[in-house]
């Protein structure tokens, strides 16, 4: 039997064996936390605290009133230190509040709210003052997503549990270590968004996360249909529009996002902070990830406070060999490579990967040989080839005609292209001129 | 461990990439060309060998000598050129001179690729131009055939190839008695095994096949080109009152449809425009060899087809949740 899956897409090693067995193991807190006012796509939060002010565990401590926006809560309880610029996995410097730990174990959390019991106004609301965001990698603000227009009704939810990228296996993790929570998590976001059906969708490679959850579903779905789905082993399977293409047969249209077709998804990680908020009144103040690469020599899934800086989980929690010469926030396919040890784990941080010399290798690009892999390979169903020829003669209208704006950034071509041409990077770059020129026709009144 | 001045390198993601390059594909395609190879030695004799030797070794020292006098960095090692002279080699006649197959590949590298950018900036295929060159400049050397060492009839040290033989207004019969045969299913399997005259690789389809299927399990050519040339080739021939099996064995039709019509540079990307480009290369090969001068018309055939690759490569698929443009209504 052929499993659900998409069209394209690649097979890199999955590299997963390292973690795939190792418990989610929570870091001591830390002495201090670095956590950046700003974690998610939207508005950028303003403080609500100051130098000197004491803070709990789970107090809000940045807020704007803006949407889509996501609101950010101390992660551990302490003294505020500093609030200034400071790096941050996503390459900006953005402002970040520096905690000084005081050592007591004090928490700021909100009262349970039924979300079974409760309006949907207050639903939201709970999921905007808790400040979840998308935790598979894109940090989209909760609230907004559960939220979508009036008259886009939402009929099916998927609980993303298809981590695609290689190395990382921290979503498989949460999915046998807390089935129960995750399950909670889709119940709740399915009821909050009307849908009538809700499918857990998990690549056969981690088709043992299967029974765990369906063992689950009978208490915790909350009289809501939910199947689970295995999806083909693929990259990027996980991405969310291919994910609701294979389990749904539906293609969210291009410029359009999953609501217009009535499908909602959510990474398991995420549902599982959902219940959280809910259940246990716990903001998004701490979260998984997987630390490999073949620089680290103590592979681990972790779970640790947001604001948690790499460096001050070396040598306690783990060793880095001499060898490292890259440190990737993310996935090697999406993940974004770092100057130095000094970032905070960020709440889209999914996981730390420590590269050595070898696998760090950097190839010089040659022309295109139009081999055709990329095409193959690129689940959007684009011409990467054609979209480099036109991005390298600097034709961003030919470029915007044949589907730019379409590419995921997913990186599958990148990794195909035998004349290692940076094609994903070079898209990437392209938008970003391609937006930027058509910001300046609009205002020239073209 | 902060403390340590630690050099950490940044690039854009993806931060993993396939092991296989330029050099691995063009190693694969250079190994699916040895069975065609080793049947041109047993055909034809070792002199294919030296022949083949001649035409790659100008090749590399073509692209080599070019790219250092424009002082460029040299890329031989990713092994395009001996692809390009090996193919050049393949479809000559064995009895071509050493400094003709010389000649042609250094033209087909320096003229067809070098100048026009080099790997992945020519328009043309390389080995074909070399070629269509050779043909045009020694068209005496280029029809020279020799039979098959193995070929029952060998009474004479020059032949002509079948389809030269039906440009002669020989009949089918006259092929069978040049290959020393006389019924028709022992032709077809005599050209199928590659017993006949012609270039030193185009002749048996079985070993051409083996490479052909190998590139196309390693997925490192597309099999909608050549299935399109080949079926178009069959079904034109029919047309125009020719045997059809005989029209695709005969002549370069599998070593042109399976190794030229799928070079990645000088074809379509697009699916669309490779089955376009397979059924034009394949019928205006049928339309030369039915109505032109030459007995064989695939490279010109061929050629032709890349000229007109920009137009094809503008029929792009659509892409993931495309949707109609609806026609503006207020």
């Amino acid at each position: 039997m052929s499993l659900k899956t998409f069209g394209g897409g690649i097979h890199p090693p999955e590299n997963k064996e390292g973690t795939r067995n190792m418990p989610i193991e929570r870091v001591p807190t830390p002495k201090s936390v670095v956590i950046h006012l700003t974690q998610a796509i939207g508005a950028q939060n303003q403080p609500l605290v100051k130098v000197g002010d004491r803070v709990v565990k789970g107090q809000m401590i940045g807020d704007v009133q803006a949407c889509p926006a996501a609101t950010i809560h101390a992660s551990i309880t302490g003294i505020v230190r500093k609030i200034e610029p400071a790096p941050q996995s996503n390459s900006k410097d953005g402002m970040a509040v520096f905690i000084e730990a005081d050592g007591t174990d004090e928490t700021a959390y909100m009262p349970p709210l039924d979300a079974f019991a409760c309006s949907r106004e207050e639903a939201i609301k709970r999921l905007r003052d808790a400040g979840v965001v998308g935790m598979g990698g894109a940090s989209f603000p909760t609230d907004v997503k559960l939220a979508p227009p009036v008259d886009k009704p939402i009929d099916v939810i998927i609980a993303n549990g298809s981590e695609c990228e290689p190395y990382l296996n921290i979503d498989y993790r949460t999915m046998i270590e807390s089935p129960a929570d995750v399950v909670e998590g889709l119940a709740i976001a399915a009821h909050i968004v009307g849908a009538r059906k809700a499918y857990i969708a998990i690549e056969s490679n981690k088709a043992d996360a299967l029974p765990v959850i369906e063992k689950q579903l009978a208490a915790h779905s909350h009289g809501i249909l939910m199947e689970t789905v295995i999806v083909a082993t693929k990259y990027p399977e996980g991405g969310e529009k291919m994910l609701i293409r294979a389990v749904t047969g539906r293609e969210v249209p291009s410029k359009g996002l999953p609501f217009d077709i009535g499908v909602l998804c959510q990474n398991v990680g995420t549902l599982k902070a959902v219940k959280e908020a809910f259940v246990d009144g716990k903001p998004l103040i701490e979260r998984g990830f997987t630390v490999a690469g073949g620089a680290c020599t103590t592979p681990k899934n972790l779970y640790a406070p947001i604001g948690t800086v790499l460096a001050d989980l070396v040598p306690d929690v783990i060793q880095i060999s001499d060898d490292v010469h890259k440190v990737i926030f993310g996935g090697p396919m999406m993940g974004v490579a770092v100057p130095s040890l000094q970032i905070p784990v960020a709440k889209g941080t999914s996981g730390i990967l420590l590269f050595n010399t070898a696998e760090s290798k950097q190839y010089e690009e040659r022309q295109c040989i139009r081999c055709g892999r990329c095409a193959d390979a690129c689940a959007a169903r684009l011409m990467p080839m054609l979209l480099n020829a036109a991005l390298l003669s600097d034709d961003l209208n030919r470029a915007d005609a044949i589907g730019l704006i379409d590419c995921f950034e997913c990186g599958a071509c990148s990794y195909v292209c035998p004349a290692r041409i940076p094609l994903t990077q070079r898209f990437k770059l392209g938008k970003d001129l391609l937006r930027n020129q058509r910001a300046r026709e609009a205002r020239h009144g073209k | 461990m902060e403390n340590k001045a630690m050099k950490l390198v940044l690039s854009g993601a993806p931060h993993f990439v396939t092991g296989n390059d330029i050099q691995k594909t063009m190693g694969m395609v250079i190994i699916a060309l040895l069975p065609a190879l080793a049947g041109g030695v047993y055909f034809f004799g070792p002199r294919a060998l030296l022949v083949t030797a001649a035409s790659v070794v100008s090749a590399v020292a073509a692209e080599f000598l070019f790219r250092k006098a424009l002082r460029r960095e040299t890329h031989i090692t990713d092994l395009s050129a001996v692809v390009t002279g090996m193919l050049l080699a393949l479809i000559l006649p064995v009895s071509s001179p050493l400094w003709m197959a010389a000649v042609g590949s250094a033209f087909a590298i320096i003229v067809a690729k070098e100048l026009f950018g080099g790997l992945g900036g020519n328009f043309a295929n390389p080995a074909l131009v070399g070629r269509a060159v050779l043909l045009m400049s020694w068209p005496a050397f280029m029809t020279r055939w020799s039979p098959s060492l193995h070929a029952v009839a060998v009474d004479a040290t020059t032949t002509a190839t079948p389809l030269g033989i039906l440009k002669l207004g020989g009949a089918l019969t006259d092929v069978m008695k040049s290959v020393g045969v006389s019924e028709k299913s022992a032709l077809y399997l005599e050209m199928f095994l590659g017993n006949r005259s012609g270039c030193i690789g185009e002749t048996s389809a079985l070993l051409l096949l083996i490479g052909a299927a190998f590139l196309i399990v390693t997925r490192i050519i597309d099999w909608r080109t050549p299935v399109a040339m080949v079926a178009t080739t069959f079904v034109a021939s029919w047309l125009f009152g020719r045997d059809p099996l005989f029209s695709v064995l005969a002549g370069g039709i599998l070593l042109g449809a399976f190794f030229m019509a799928t070079d990645y540079v000088t074809t379509p990307v697009t699916p669309v425009g490779k089955w376009v480009f397979g059924i034009g290369a394949g019928l205006m090969t049928v339309l030369i060899r039915q109505l032109g001068n030459f007995p064989e018309g695939v490279t010109y055939g061929i050629l032709l087809m890349n000229v007109v690759v920009p137009y094809l490569d503008k029929i792009i698929p659509h892409k993931f949740g495309f949707v109609k443009p609806r026609k503006a209504n207020a």
